[in-house]
């Protein structure tokens, strides 16, 4: 009596769900599987020499080049440059040799994304011998 | 036929529960990597950045806002406390520690200064900077 009762109730759950939740279980275990987050950070990397070695480099210029990065601007040389002629100038000396000593000297003012931008235009070229030496 | 039917009918709704509770958790702590950071940092763009490959967990990731000051972990700290940190972390990995400075763009020079200088004293003499390699791009543009 009382299975009689039973069966109208277990028969709509009747349909077999094993199948389907292997095939969930297979779908997410691909997608876990298949994942890869976008590679949204990067790290930058340079050198910081120490003061007595920052004496001694710059002793020796040798192939040396030498970036200023001031509030206002950036400058190759001495030589005040705009973002885009940096960018013309350090290709042509890439093309030469790229692992030139590259020198990067940040005034004190300047803000921190000049930084990044010039690193960033050294990473697109290749340059990988990086210092950075601060100025007032 | 109708015995067999109910002889499969072991309980599974817990069983599913209790996996789908452990995918979750899975997919939510897998990248709790760079949850670590002060969420008001605007940091640089840097598209021809190498991206991050080896994850190194022994890497201090120093936090620098705008207004130059300095936090590990969401933890503000001073100059002070970040040397002493510093020189204990170095004294326990190794000089060749990787430290990243993540800098705001508007920071000015001298408080990433401050910090590089701090990892010198450290002994670190080779650090990097933190930079987004790829913007959120609405619309897909």
């Amino acid at each position: 009596m009382a299975r009689e009762r039973k069966r109208p109730d277990l028969s709509p759950a009747d349909l077999p769900m094993t199948p389907m939740i292997d095939v969930v279980f297979q779908l997410l275990i691909y997608f876990l599987v298949t994942i890869r987050p976008i590679d949204v950070f990067t790290h930058l990397e340079v050198a910081r020499p120490s003061p007595e070695a920052q004496r001694e480099r710059l002793e020796v210029p040798k192939n040396l080049l030498r970036i200023n990065i001031f509030k206002e601007g950036f400058a190759l040389l001495d030589r005040p440059v705009s973002y885009e002629e940096l960018d013309r100038q350090l290709t042509r000396a890439a093309e030469l040799d790229k692992k030139q000593s590259v020198l990067i000297m940040v005034s004190s003012y300047s803000e921190h994304a000049q930084l990044i931008q010039v690193l960033d235009l050294c990473a697109k070229l290749g340059l990988t011998n990086l210092s950075v030496i601060s100025t007032n | 036929m109708r015995r067999k039917a109910e002889e499969i009918g072991i309980n599974m709704t817990p069983m599913i529960d209790v996996v789908f509770q452990l995918i979750i958790f899975f997919i939510t702590t897998i990248d709790l990597q760079n949850k670590d950071m002060d969420i008001r940092l605007q940091m640089a763009l840097a598209p021809h950045g190498k991206p991050v490959e080896a994850k190194d967990p022994r890497t201090i990731h120093v936090d620098v806002d705008a207004q130059g000051r300095i936090s590990i972990l969401n933890q503000r700290l001073t100059l002070a406390v970040l040397r002493t940190y510093l020189k204990k972390a170095v004294a326990e990995y190794g000089q060749n520690l990787p430290v990243v400075i993540r800098g705001d763009i508007r920071t000015q020079h001298d408080a990433i200064r401050a910090v590089m200088d701090v990892c010198a004293e450290a002994g670190l003499y080779t650090v990097r900077f933190g930079a987004i390699k790829e913007a959120a791009r609405p619309g897909g543009g």
